[in-house]
């Protein structure tokens, strides 16, 4: 045996032992060797394995649950700031944009100082058609002074106080707005409602109105600056006998949902009632 | 205590005359809207135990003339018969308070509405009855009805806070 501890013979026998179990591996000779040695080797890995896997999620798990749900409770947090930052900016677009509609106005109008206010409520009486703006007397303004939006004419200034104010509306029964037909070009009165409809009175027999036709402030009376634009006529009515026709009016400005408005501070309103009879 | 009842009474007025310009005003039914100063006078002054309601009432319808373009001594006027109406029945129906809510707010509502209808007439405003009718007292005479309930439970809970539980021996 002394051949073998030459070196260069053991990596003959090595290279030969090698090579004689691959081909003998590779012709399936080995095949009962590896079952009886490989298979319950891969068995008792697996069982191991298996029984790792589950220590380990046994172990692990728990904290991934409670990790997950404060990553779930935080990104619920962050959905929710985000909704509430999201519910702000479409509150401040829509803000954005009356004001954008309100300047338009005032560019459009460049004669007349504006002082731009927000309806903070309504007038308690259901009789009355009155909104409260959040504009009074320190901001200039006063008693009388028209107020319109950007679409068109709202009322006037009945009462101020120094940071707040009460406008009366034009649906008011009590309200009278002289008038003027833009495409008849005659002049006629707008009266208010109980219900907060507007109609047109003291309109001459012999003038052609139809639907559609513009209505405007005339300026007469001094109560209102001329041509701001209050609505369009729906309908006309003609009775037998009477000395006027009367018309139905659609503001153009919507009372009910109306949340800012300008008040023209430059305008003085004239008050005629000394020049009225007493009866 | 009785401090403390007047004044969670006059919070209570305020925040009701808040709620009614800013929210109730503005939700009407027809032209009719509820009135939230009127239910919680009337509630108010049908808990047992509750004194002065006849001055809250005074000083709401002072406050209220305030800022309404009513005339100033309607709503004064108008809230003292609401709770008068109130107090009258209170000692007729006080086995049970909730029909006696029920009653006061339906006959309290017609009595003001009418008063401030009454009150406008004269004044010169041309407001015919039927359409105040149709559009103005019965639909708010039905919005305070459906308000009475709630607001009658509030107000029995805030009175019930503030009052001392008897005893009985």
């Amino acid at each position: 045996m002394k051949f073998l501890k030459n070196k260069y013979t053991q990596t003959i026998v090595i290279i030969l032992v090698v090579g004689g179990l691959l081909f003998l591996a590779l012709s399936g000779y080995l095949t009962p060797v590896y079952n009886m040695t490989l298979n319950p080797l891969l068995s008792f890995q697996s069982w191991l394995s298996v029984r790792y896997l589950s220590l380990r999620e046994f172990i692990t798990s728990p904290r991934e649950v409670t990790e997950l749900r404060e990553q779930n409770a935080l990104l619920e947090s962050q959905v929710t700031q985000l909704q509430t930052e999201l519910i702000e900016m479409e509150e401040r677009l829509a803000e954005a944009d009356i004001c954008f509609a309100l300047l338009d106005f005032g560019r459009t109008n460049p004669e007349y100082d504006y002082v731009a206010a927000t309806v903070i409520g309504r007038e308690i009486s259901p009789f009355m058609q009155y909104i409260l703006i959040d504009k009074g007397s320190d901001d200039g303004v006063l008693y009388g002074m028209p107020v319109v939006t950007q679409q068109g004419l709202v009322g006037h200034v009945d009462a101020a106080i120094a940071s707040a104010a009460r406008v009366k509306l034009i649906t008011d029964s009590t309200s009278v707005v002289n008038v003027l037909l833009q495409s008849a070009d005659t002049e006629a009165q707008l009266v208010g409602s109980l219900t907060g409809d507007v109609s047109l009175d003291m309109i001459p027999l012999e003038v052609n109105v139809e639907p559609g036709d513009v209505v405007l402030t005339s300026g007469l009376g001094g109560n209102y600056p001329p041509n701001v634009f209050v609505g369009q006529v729906l309908s006309v009515q003609q009775r037998e006998n009477a000395l006027f026709q009367t018309a139905t009016v659609q503001p153009i400005v919507d009372f009910s949902s109306i949340s800012a408005v300008l008040v023209i501070v430059n305008f003085e309103a004239v008050d005629t009632t000394p020049l009225i009879p007493e009866e | 205590m009785i401090l403390l009842a007047h004044l969670v009474c006059a919070l209570s007025l305020l925040v009701a005359y808040i709620l009614q310009t800013a929210v109730f005003s503005q939700t009407p039914m027809l032209n009719g809207t509820a009135d939230l100063v009127l239910l919680f006078l009337a509630a108010w002054s049908l808990q047992d135990g509750v004194e002065n309601s006849l001055l809250w009432a005074g000083i709401a319808g002072l406050l209220i003339s305030i800022v309404s373009a009513m005339p100033f001594y309607a709503p004064f006027f108008g809230y003292l018969g609401v709770v008068g109406i109130s107090k009258l029945l209170q000692r007729k129906v006080w086995r049970a308070p909730i029909l006696a809510m029920f009653i006061v707010t339906l006959l309290s509502s017609f009595f003001q509405l009418v008063f401030y209808l009454i009150v406008l007439q004269v004044n010169g405003t041309p407001i015919s009855w039927r359409e105040s009718l149709d559009a103005v007292i019965l639909p708010s005479t039905l919005l305070n009805l459906i308000f009475a309930l709630p607001v009658y439970a509030i107000v029995n809970d805030i009175v019930g806070r503030i009052r001392p539980s008897e005893v009985e021996v």
